[in-house]
Parts: C-alpha cells; sequence; structure tokens
C-alpha cells in the first residue's frame, strides 16, 4: 500500500487526473449570461418595478382605496385620495412608491383590487440619484403605459393560480 | 574622448549618431521592456480567463473583444485612483517597496535569453544572478508589510519571508543539479547543453530533441521546481501571505491605487520570469521540440514564448484545481519533503555523472 | 322582573326589556342593523333574529319581541332563547345574503370601509360566496345638503337615518318611499336637509350609504390616529374623538356622553375640521406703518414689552375671548395681576353674570341630562336650537314624553317642538313673573319647573333686570328647593364658565369689557391684550395698542398690532368648564401650524419678558397653582353645583324702566367663531341657511 501511496505522489497521479477533470469544464459549455446584451427568462410572478395600470380604455384602475398603503409593509406607498374634479370619483391625488424603501414583498399587488399597481417584469431602473427613485404616481402610470402587454400577460398568465 | 562616443554608440547604437553598427542597448532593453509589460497584460488576462473556464465562467469580456483590453482598462483604473497613504505609516517605505517588487522582477530579465543570443546581457553567470535578484523580491514584500504599519499586511509580510526563503532552499539545490549537468553558469549554455546532448542523442533519434530536455532525466527536479516556483512567487496554492480568507489581503491590504498595481505587475513579471526559467533549465529554451522540418523552420523565440505560455498554463490551472495549503503543511512540504528529495538527488545526479561521464561538455568545460 | 334563559343561563330581567337587551345582559352577541339603542324599534332587517323556546316555532326578530311575550313551559319552565343554534346560525345567514344581493361589492372606494357594521358582521355571520348572478338594483344618489354624502346603492334600508331625523332632530326630512326592490331613502324633493344635526345620521348609517361629504376620501380609518378630546363650538362641552393624519385633523367623531351629548354632536362640531386648517395664523407679526409684517417670536416680545413698558398699569386692559382655555386665563390673569392692572374680562359687554354672586347665578344649575326631569320649562331670550344644539335635542327629548310644557320668551323660531311663546319682550317677562297668562299657571303647578335663561338675554342694559326676573319665576314657582335647582343659565361661549370661575372679571376699580373698549375709543386705554377675543367691537377701539392671541386671521387679527399665534381646541390640553359647570379637558390631536404656540407658553415666555415672570414653568406646574386656587377644576367630568341661595339672591328686581326685546345673540348658527368663520363647510352651511344657495340650486 505504502509503495502505491509513494507511486501516485511521484507520478502525481491525482494531480494529473485532477487536471483532465479542470479540463473537462474548461471547454464545458458556460452558463454564464452575457447580460447587458443577452438576459435570462424571467417568472410571470417577478416581482421588478412597480406600475400603475390603466383600463382599455385608458381610466386609471386605481381607485385609491389604500389597502397596497395599509398593507406595505416597509410603508414605502403614499396616497392621497380625494374626489376627481370632473366626475367626483374616487381618485388618488398623490400615489408615491419609495423604490429606496420597497422590499419588493409584492403584498400591495396582492392587496389591489382592481390590479392597478402591478409588480412588473423590468428590473432595469437603476438612477443615478436617490430622488429619481421616488416614484410618483405620473411615473408609475407611465410605467403602466409602458409595460401594459406584458403585465397583462403575466396577470393572464397567472391567474387560474389566484 | 572617443569613450564617449563608443558609450553612446552601445547604449542608442546607429539610429541615433549613425556611427556604430549594432542596435543601441537602451533601445533593447526597451523593447524588451514593452513586449514583457504588453506580454504580462495578456498574461494577467489568460489567468483570469483560465480560472473563469474552469469555473465554467466567461471571465472578463466586456472590454475590447473577448476582454482583450481588460488589463489596459484596469490599468487606467488603478493611475487614476488616489493613493491613499495611512496615516501611520512610514511614507518612505512604504511607496518604496513596490518599487522594489517591479523593479527586481524587470530586473531579473536582463539576463534570460528569448532565442539564441537573444540576450540583454549574456553574463556567464546568469543563472546566479537570475537567483540573486529572485531571492530579493522578499525585501520588497517585507518593506511593504512592515510600512504599512498594520497587523495583516505585517503577518502576511512575514509568512512571505519565511516562505520565500524556505523554497529558495530547494529551488537553489534544483538548479545544481541541473547546473552540474550542464557545466555551466551560463543561461545560453543551459539551452544549448539540452539541444547538443541528452537522452535523444544516446538513444539514436537526435531529431526528438524533447527527449533531450532536462524535464524527463530530472523529472523529480522538475516536479519540485514548479511547485517551488508557485511557491516562490507567492501564487496558489501557496498565496498565504495574501490569504483573503486570513489575512483580508496581506501585504498589500493597504495598499491601493498605482502602488497596488506595481506590486501586482511584480507579481506578474515574477510569475512570468519563472515560466522563463523553468523553460529554460527543463524544457530546452528556443530549441524546437522536434528538430525536423516544419518544426524547426520557426523561430527560436517563438518556441520559447509557446514553452513559456504552457508553464504559465499549468501555473493558472493549479490556482483553478488545488486548494490552497495551511501554513504549517507548506512548511512541511518545503523542509521535510523537497530538501532531503533535492538533497539526495544533487548527490544522485553528481554520482551519476561521475560515473558515466555523462554531461555536457561544449561549453568553458 | 321576568325569568328566561339565554343560551341555557337562566337570567332574570326587568319586565320591559326585549329579548336583544336580555341577550346582552346575559352576555350573548346579537347582530343588528337597523335597532339602535336611542331610537324607535323598526324590526325591518331581520339581522338579530334569535330562536325561541314558548314563543312562535320560527325565528324570531329580538330587538321586536319583548321578554314578556314568551310563555313558560307546562310546568312554568322559564321560557328559552338560543343565540347560537344552527337555525340562527342559518337565519343569519340568510338574511345577510339577501341583505348584500343589492349591496355593491364597492368597499375598496367606500368611505365607511373599515368601519362598516355590515362589513365586519358579513365578515363574522356571512357565508364567503354569493348564489346571486343578475343584475343588482341601481338607485340614484340623492342630494341632501352639503355635509352628507349619499350613495343609495349600499343602502339596506334600516331606516336609522328616517327614525333620527324625525325623533331626535325633529325635522320630518328623510322618508323612505316606495316597497320591496323599488323601497327608496330619500329627501322627498331633493332638498337639503336643515337639521344643525344631520351629521349624526353618517355615524347612524350601518353602510355607506350616508357618509361625509367633506371628508370624502380623504382618509382610511385605520390611518387616522384618535384623540378623545372636547369641543368648544359651544358651552356644551360634547364629547369628540378627534382624528387626525400627520399634522391635520381629518374628522371629528363624537363620544359617547350620557350627561351631555349620548352619542349626538352638532354639524358645528363635526364639519368646523376644515377651518382648523385655514386662515390661520402661523407665526407672529408686528404692524409696521399701516401693515402687519412677519417676525419672530423674540420680536414680538420686544414690541409687546416696548408698548408695556412705558405705561400705567391702570391703562392696560386684557379680553379674554370665546373659545380661551381656563388655562390660558388663569395665565393671562396672573399677568395682568402682576402688572398691576385689574382691567380683565371674559365676559360679553354689558353681561350681568357676576361669579361674586355665587356659582349657583351663572351655571346651568339642573344639568342637561336633568331637563329630562323637568315637567315646565321656560326659555327666556334665547334660541337652543342655534345656541346649543344638543340642549335643544335634549329638551325635545323631554317634550316627546308628553308630559313637559315648554314656554318662551323672546324671538319665535323653530325650535323641533311645541312650545307656549309668551312674547318677545321684557314685559311679558315681567307679566309671567306676576303670575299673569297661561303659561304661568301652567308653570306654577309644575313639579320641577325649569327657567332657562339665555346668555343674550342677560347682556346689555336689560341684563340685570332679565337676571333678576327669571331669578324671581325660579323662586316664585318653587324651583329652587334643595333637590331639584330649575335655573339655568345657557351660555354661548365654552371659555365663559371657566372663566367667571376663576373670577376673570374686573377686580376692584377695574374696567369689564364694555369699560374697556369705551376708555379705548376714549384714549384711556393704551393697551388692550386680546386673548382670542373677536367679538368685541373692534372698530370703536380707537388708537388702543391691541396685542391679539390668537388662532386665525378674522376681527382680532386684523385690528392687532401685534399678533402672536396660538394653538386651536385640537392643538393643545386645556380645561374648559361647559354651560352646567362641568369640568373638561381637552387632549392636543396635533401640533399647532408653522410658529403657533400654545397660549399658555406665548403669556409665559412674554411674561419672562415684560419682567413679571410668572411662576410656572410647565403645564402641570401651571395647573397645579390652578387647583390650589380653585381645587374644583381638579374634578374632571364633575359639577361643582351651585347653591339654590345663590338665585334667590338675584331676586331682587325693581321693575324695569324700559322695554327691550330678548334677542338670541346667535344670529348664524354656523359662524358662531373663528374656527367656524374660516371654514368653507360652515359658510356654505350658513349661505344655505340664509337662502342665498337655495334659489341658486
Amino acid at each position: 500500500m505504502k509503495a502505491l501511496r509513494f507511486l501516485d505522489a511521484l507520478l502525481l497521479r491525482e494531480f494529473v487526473s485532477t487536471f483532465f477533470l479542470a479540463m473537462r469544464y474548461f471547454f464545458a459549455p458556460k452558463p454564464t449570461i452575457n447580460y447587458p446584451f443577452e438576459k435570462g427568462p424571467v417568472s410571470p410572478r417577478f416581482r421588478g418595478e412597480h406600475a400603475l395600470r390603466r383600463y382599455p380604455n385608458g381610466e386609471e384602475r386605481c381607485i385609491a382605496c389604500k389597502l397596497c398603503e395599509a398593507i406595505c409593509p416597509a410603508q414605502a406607498i403614499t396616497i392621497e385620495a380625494g374626489p376627481r374634479q370632473n366626475d367626483g370619483t374616487r381618485r388618488t391625488v398623490r400615489y408615491d412608491i419609495d423604490m429606496v424603501k420597497c422590499i419588493y414583498c409584492g403584498f400591495c399587488q396582492e392587496a389591489c383590487p382592481v390590479d392597478a399597481i402591478v409588480e412588473g417584469p423590468n428590473f432595469e431602473f437603476a438612477t443615478e440619484t436617490r430622488e429619481e427613485l421616488y416614484f410618483s404616481k405620473e411615473r408609475l402610470l407611465a410605467n403602466g403605459d409602458r409595460w401594459e402587454r406584458e403585465l397583462a400577460a403575466n396577470i393572464a398568465l397567472d391567474a387560474p393560480y389566484r | 574622448m572617443d569613450w564617449i562616443f563608443y558609450a553612446l554608440d552601445y547604449l542608442f547604437g546607429a539610429p541615433i549618431l549613425g556611427l556604430g553598427t549594432m542596435v543601441g542597448f537602451v533601445w533593447k532593453a526597451l523593447l524588451l521592456l514593452v513586449t514583457l509589460l504588453v506580454f504580462t497584460a495578456y498574461v494577467l488576462l489568460a489567468d483570469r480567463k483560465i480560472w473563469a473556464a474552469v469555473q465554467i465562467r466567461r471571465g472578463p469580456n466586456v472590454v475590447g473583444a473577448f476582454g482583450l483590453f481588460q488589463s489596459f482598462a484596469d490599468l487606467l483604473k488603478f493611475v487614476f485612483k488616489e493613493p491613499v497613504i495611512p496615516a501611520g505609516a512610514d511614507k518612505a517605505v512604504y511607496l518604496l517597496a513596490p518599487l522594489v517588487t517591479v523593479l527586481l522582477a524587470l530586473s531579473a530579465w536582463a539576463v534570460v535569453p528569448v532565442a539564441e543570443g537573444w540576450a540583454l546581457a549574456d553574463i556567464n553567470v546568469g543563472i546566479l544572478y537570475i537567483f540573486a535578484i529572485s531571492s530579493l523580491g522578499v525585501y520588497g514584500i517585507i518593506m511593504g508589510g512592515w510600512a504599512s504599519n498594520s497587523k495583516y499586511p505585517f503577518l502576511g509580510a512575514l509568512r512571505s519571508a519565511a516562505q520565500m526563503v524556505s523554497y529558495e532552499v530547494s529551488i537553489g539545490f534544483v538548479i545544481i543539479t541541473v547546473l552540474l549537468c550542464v557545466g555551466s553558469l551560463n543561461l545560453t549554455h543551459i539551452v544549448l547543453a539540452q539541444e547538443q546532448g541528452g537522452i535523444a542523442h544516446m538513444l539514436g533519434v537526435p531529431w526528438l530533441t524533447f527527449l533531450n530536455w532536462y524535464w524527463l532525466p530530472l523529472f523529480p527536479m522538475f516536479v519540485i521546481f514548479f511547485i517551488s516556483a508557485l511557491a516562490e512567487t507567492n501564487r496558489p496554492p501557496f498565496d498565504l501571505p495574501e490569504a483573503e480568507s486570513e489575512l483580508v489581503a496581506g501585504f498589500m491590504v493597504e495598499y491601493g491605487s498605482t502602488p497596488y498595481m506595481m506590486f501586482m505587475l511584480g507579481e506578474y513579471v515574477a510569475i512570468i520570469l519563472m515560466c522563463a526559467l523553468t523553460t529554460i533549465l527543463f524544457l530546452g529554451g528556443w530549441t524546437a521540440p522536434i528538430d525536423l522540418p516544419p518544426f524547426n523552420w520557426i523561430p527560436g523565440a517563438v518556441w520559447f514564448v509557446l514553452k513559456l505560455s504552457l508553464v504559465f498554463f499549468m501555473i493558472a490551472m493549479v490556482k483553478a484545481f488545488v486548494p490552497r495549503y495551511r501554513y504549517d503543511q507548506l512548511m512541511r512540504l518545503g523542509w521535510k519533503v523537497f530538501l532531503p528529495i533535492s538533497l539526495v538527488m544533487v548527490i544522485v545526479v553528481a554520482a551519476v555523472l561521475q560515473l558515466t561521464g555523462w554531461g555536457w561538455h561544449g561549453g568553458v568545460a | 322582573m321576568a325569568q328566561l334563559k339565554v343560551d341555557g343561563e337562566l337570567i332574570e330581567v326587568p319586565d320591559h326589556f326585549t329579548l336583544m337587551q336580555a341577550a346582552e345582559a346575559a352576555g350573548a352577541e346579537i347582530p343588528r342593523f337597523c335597532y339602535h339603542e336611542r331610537l324607535s324599534v323598526a324590526g325591518n332587517c331581520r339581522m338579530c333574529l334569535v330562536e325561541v323556546k314558548g314563543g312562535p316555532p320560527k325565528p324570531q326578530a329580538s330587538c321586536a319581541m319583548s321578554v314578556r311575550d314568551l310563555r313558560p313551559g307546562p310546568n312554568g319552565e322559564a321560557p328559552e332563547m338560543f343565540t347560537n343554534t344552527p337555525m340562527v346560525k342559518k337565519a343569519r345567514e340568510g338574511v345577510m345574503e339577501f341583505l348584500l344581493i343589492n349591496h355593491p361589492l364597492d368597499c375598496p372606494i367606500c368611505d365607511q370601509g373599515g368601519e362598516c357594521d355590515l362589513q365586519d358582521q358579513a365578515m363574522a355571520y356571512g357565508v364567503d360566496t354569493s348564489r346571486y348572478w343578475e343584475n343588482k338594483r341601481a338607485v340614484e344618489n340623492k342630494h341632501i345638503g352639503p355635509l352628507v354624502k349619499t350613495i343609495m346603492n349600499r343602502c339596506i334600508h334600516c331606516t336609522r337615518c328616517v327614525r333620527f331625523t324625525t325623533e331626535v332632530a325633529g325635522v320630518s326630512e328623510l322618508g323612505l318611499i316606495g316597497r320591496g326592490e323599488d323601497a327608496e331613502i330619500t329627501s322627498y324633493l331633493e332638498r337639503s336637509m336643515t337639521s344643525e344635526l344631520q351629521g349624526n345620521v353618517i355615524d347612524l348609517c350601518p353602510v355607506g350609504a350616508l357618509t361625509s361629504k367633506p371628508y370624502a376620501f380623504q382618509a382610511r380609518p385605520w390611518e387616522l390616529s384618535k384623540t378623545e378630546s372636547i369641543d368648544v363650538m359651544d358651552a356644551v362641552g360634547s364629547n369628540i374623538r378627534v382624528d387626525a393624519r400627520g399634522r391635520e385633523v381629518m374628522r371629528i367623531l363624537p363620544r359617547i356622553h350620557e350627561g351631555i351629548n349620548e352619542e349626538w354632536i352638532s354639524d358645528k362640531t363635526r364639519f368646523v375640521w376644515d377651518g382648523l386648517r385655514t386662515q390661520r395664523l402661523d407665526r407672529p407679526y408686528v404692524k409696521k406703518g399701516a401693515k402687519l409684517q412677519a417676525t419672530s417670536w423674540a420680536e414680538a416680545f420686544a414690541a409687546v414689552a416696548d408698548a408695556v413698558k412705558s405705561v400705567e398699569p391702570s391703562r392696560i386692559g386684557a379680553i379674554a375671548g370665546d373659545l380661551a382655555g381656563v388655562e390660558e386665563m388663569y395665565a393671562l390673569k396672573a399677568l395682568m395681576t402682576a402688572i398691576g392692572s385689574s382691567n380683565i374680562d371674559a365676559r360679553p359687554a354689558g353681561s350681568a353674570l357676576d361669579p361674586k354672586k355665587g356659582r349657583g347665578s351663572y351655571i346651568f344649575n339642573p344639568t342637561i341630562a336633568g331637563i329630562e326631569q323637568a315637567d315646565a320649562i321656560l326659555i327666556i331670550g334665547a334660541n337652543p336650537r342655534r345656541e346649543a344644539a344638543l340642549v335643544n335635542a335634549r329638551i325635545r327629548k323631554a317634550w316627546r314624553t308628553g308630559k313637559v310644557a315648554v314656554g318662551l320668551i323672546g324671538e319665535a323660531a323653530d325650535l323641533t317642538y311645541d312650545y307656549a311663546h309668551l312674547g318677545a319682550g321684557i314685559d311679558s317677562l315681567v307679566d309671567l313673573a306676576g303670575g299673569r297668562g297661561d303659561f304661568a299657571e301652567v308653570f306654577s303647578k309644575a313639579q320641577r319647573p325649569l327657567v332657562i335663561v339665555g346668555e343674550g338675554a342677560v347682556t346689555g342694559a336689560s341684563g340685570k333686570d332679565v337676571l333678576a326676573l327669571a331669578a324671581q319665576i325660579a323662586k316664585a314657582n318653587g324651583a329652587l328647593s334643595d333637590e331639584w335647582t330649575g335655573f339655568a343659565v345657557l351660555h354661548n361661549a365654552a371659555s365663559r364658565v371657566g372663566a367667571l370661575d376663576i373670577g376673570f372679571v374686573p377686580g376692584r376699580g377695574g374696567l369689564d369689557t364694555a369699560g374697556m373698549v369705551k376708555a379705548a375709543g376714549a384714549g384711556k386705554l393704551d393697551v388692550l391684550f386680546v386673548l382670542g377675543a373677536d367679538e368685541i367691537d373692534m372698530a370703536g377701539l380707537g388708537g388702543t395698542k391691541v396685542i391679539y392671541i390668537g388662532t386665525h386671521g378674522d376681527a382680532g387679527a386684523h385690528r392687532a398690532d401685534i399678533i402672536l399665534p396660538a394653538a386651536t381646541y385640537t392643538e393643545k390640553s386645556a380645561t374648559y368648564v361647559n354651560t352646567e359647570g362641568r369640568v373638561q379637558m381637552t387632549t392636543r390631536a396635533v401640533f399647532a401650524p408653522g410658529e403657533a404656540k400654545e397660549d399658555w407658553a406665548i403669556l409665559r415666555a412674554l411674561s419672562a419678558v415684560l419682567g413679571h415672570t410668572l411662576p410656572f414653568d410647565s403645564l402641570n406646574a401651571l395647573r397645579a397653582k390652578l387647583y390650589g386656587d380653585f381645587p374644583h377644576l381638579a374634578q374632571l367630568d364633575t359639577i361643582a353645583s351651585g347653591k339654590p341661595s345663590d338665585v334667590s339672591a338675584l331676586a331682587n328686581a325693581a321693575a324695569p324702566k324700559k322695554t327691550y326685546s330678548l334677542i338670541s345673540p346667535v344670529g348664524d348658527f354656523y359662524l358662531t367663531n373663528p374656527i367656524a368663520r374660516a371654514s368653507a363647510v360652515m359658510a356654505e352651511c350658513s349661505q344655505l341657511m340664509s337662502g342665498l344657495k337655495q334659489a341658486a340650486e
């Protein structure tokens, strides 16, 4: 046995076998995604950047029920409500999400009775300043307009499980 | 006044003064320096790429095609960063340390023959010169670790001193065995000895040059030299002076920006030097592996670089697949395994040469 | 007493109890929508169904069935009722399903969401699915005024609002018309409600059909911080809950206090909150040239010091207004005493009320709850509906028993109950005192006659005479016995009784309100401190330097030379004594805006600048001193009763020389104080009341 171990050591058996093992991996296809140019798949349930959706006729969905504000564990949502000027319906005067506070738990979209606030598939919204991460209602509605196709598709995909 | 012209001629040669016939020493040195630094940049990239590949990653691939300009981007980054000198540091020594490291690493290259006659200084004690210079490399580390005036760098520096001193002993004995075979301290002679005599000649197939090379007859020495070279250059698995898991980053903790870059540069130049040394001592330097066309049409310098790259590839692979040694294991390996083996080998090789009369006799004799 | 078993537990309850009351006595919970303790029983929501043994074999509405309606068993066993059997559960689920058939699922946009009886009970007693797939009923929303918003789809026809308006508010302006699916609550002709208590239907409505219009969509119940406090809009001192979000008062709700407001509050109390935000003085001002300029506290104080220091103390005066708390008046009095002036007053100009004549002479002796024990009520020179809506509601409550005769001397007005109008002038009072007229006979026969004297009647030239005559009538008709003191002064301002209690009246040789105004007009008064008194004759103050400590940019601030911004009743903890003499304390719900400070703190800081540092550094220290001087103020929610002898001492009237008519000083219910005058809602109500708006619509 001792002789065998000596030979092992002398002929670098382990070293050589490890070398070949390493070479196998050396030539193995790389799972790395070349990120800005390639992107991985995103689940329909992915909780990314928030958006406020509209109905197909352009009417904003949010009815200022404040359930998202109430459930938000990070207290990132601030809503002020009031009757809208033209028709007196209940709308938000202010709908702010502090994306710095947000923990992306998705409770807001769970709580929303009208699927107005949703967390979309977008995760590329890094900014240079903190201020830009305090999302206003305009920003959130613009997000909704921009991502509506994906958002609607994701909600439809997830509908059977809700 | 003639000596001035001769000196200028020697230094700058024909292109400037139009006096002498040879290319000036300064131009040669500059050429070597630039080539070496560019080569280092790509070696560094290769190191990262190889390591990444074994870990099934892509490695740097953003700056330039395949990340080819990554090292230059890093260089710019380091240069434009603010150098921070710790409050308690010995400022002079602190700044001197990386300079020492990089200067020593570069100056050793003066005697390396890239091809036949392609050495800046073809001196007859070349191997001794390299040995001496690379031994001094430990000073850069010690100075850096001490001057930082901080715990981790100091511990890292102490480890590094012990480690480099330990492995220089076995490296010394390994070199002695080679020198015994060659009978000369001149690096060009060491290569020529592997070209003109050896196992291939004895077997009657002199065109199989690669069998001549000393890696075969001195195989244990070759392995010991390779491993010791890793330890000498603080490469994984012997990168204990850095040991980021225990010492954060060892003797370089307090360094940043250009001084840090110079440490890194010095380290990589030293690694390439060790690769070159391995090539010269055991892999026949610039000689083609098979002395037949088309192999012997290829210039020697290309063979030299190819062999050097192969050795570096092995060094990089070792980094990727061998786990780091514990400090006591490192010391045990150096003093209790390599030292006895190389001592015995010196005696055995000397005895064999004495009894058989083998060896190279083309040198100074 | 009747015996019955509730869920197997044998209890004994009075005979007149309903099954619901019996169940409550036994601790069993019964859900309900239409039933309300203070309203008549309607029995139309059917949510309170229970199972009974000893009565009909079907589920019974427990609110409408008396315990006497149940028969004992054959062997004399006590009748039984059950609140937790499968039959009851099924009945409740069925009722709830029916109620929810036409109730829209719009809780997210409903202001009642989160504090809704239907929501809560649907969670507790309902089922979680609906079998109803047909179209829901749609009902047009009704306009019933600027205060109450209607969303009639949500109505479950409990008729609480109808019963409240007819029974308590005394206006038959809401009703249920149509039957079955066509049933609708309506104001008949799309008219605004005219009641000053209409806001209470918002609280009564168990669903979101009637909600507050000014508060519409403003906040959710869970985001409001609730503070229990006291109202200061009138001298009743209704108990209220102030709901605030951040630094803003979002709404005001009643708290139950059986002795004062039961569970109602007037609209002025409920909807005045928007006046707390507008027209606020949020930083000190000093008049430079002809214009007020914003400045710092230090400069304002320096200006006050300049004005006061060079002036003889007798040429300095102080008048406290309608909303001043006891603490700040105490501090102001202490400051004036320290300066050396005795010119202080908190009464309207020419008031005959005098604290030296004893507490019984100026408080509402029989208490508000005591009105229900009276059997004849004489109202002199007051319009209780406008001056103290909840006292009026109490009188109506007493009147509805049919045992109380009410007489009024003063302006005729719709008081929501029938009364004998005895005349508008002081001569009618003299007649009554002389025992002439039908009502005099009724009054003299009464066991517990009650004379209510309005504050307006005892103010002015005839004030003394009216007070004396009223006391005389009370004394002559046996209203001043040991167990019944039937003499009540109905104050108009929250501060008044407190001021009289601490003697915030002219000292020896001091000028009263009228005297100070006159002296100021004549140039005999140099400096006048005005503690939120906006009701005095500002135009008649001449060149006097007016230092106004107050909250709103009202009459006082317009005339002022130096303005020191103070805190309103929701922004400070202050003691108020209501017209009964009941001591109550407000609690701070929000902080005062901008640089405004609490009044006592302003006076304390000012005293240091004037070189007469007051001996207290905190509100607690101030109160300790205050309670030392006036121990009864430390007893919160109690009344230190006045002596009947105080009243009989008043009754030494000489016959009045002139004939005055007795006019209530409260002309406009909605605009009695600076806060209400700053409120847009109150302004709209006032316009509506005066007929301007009605014509426009």
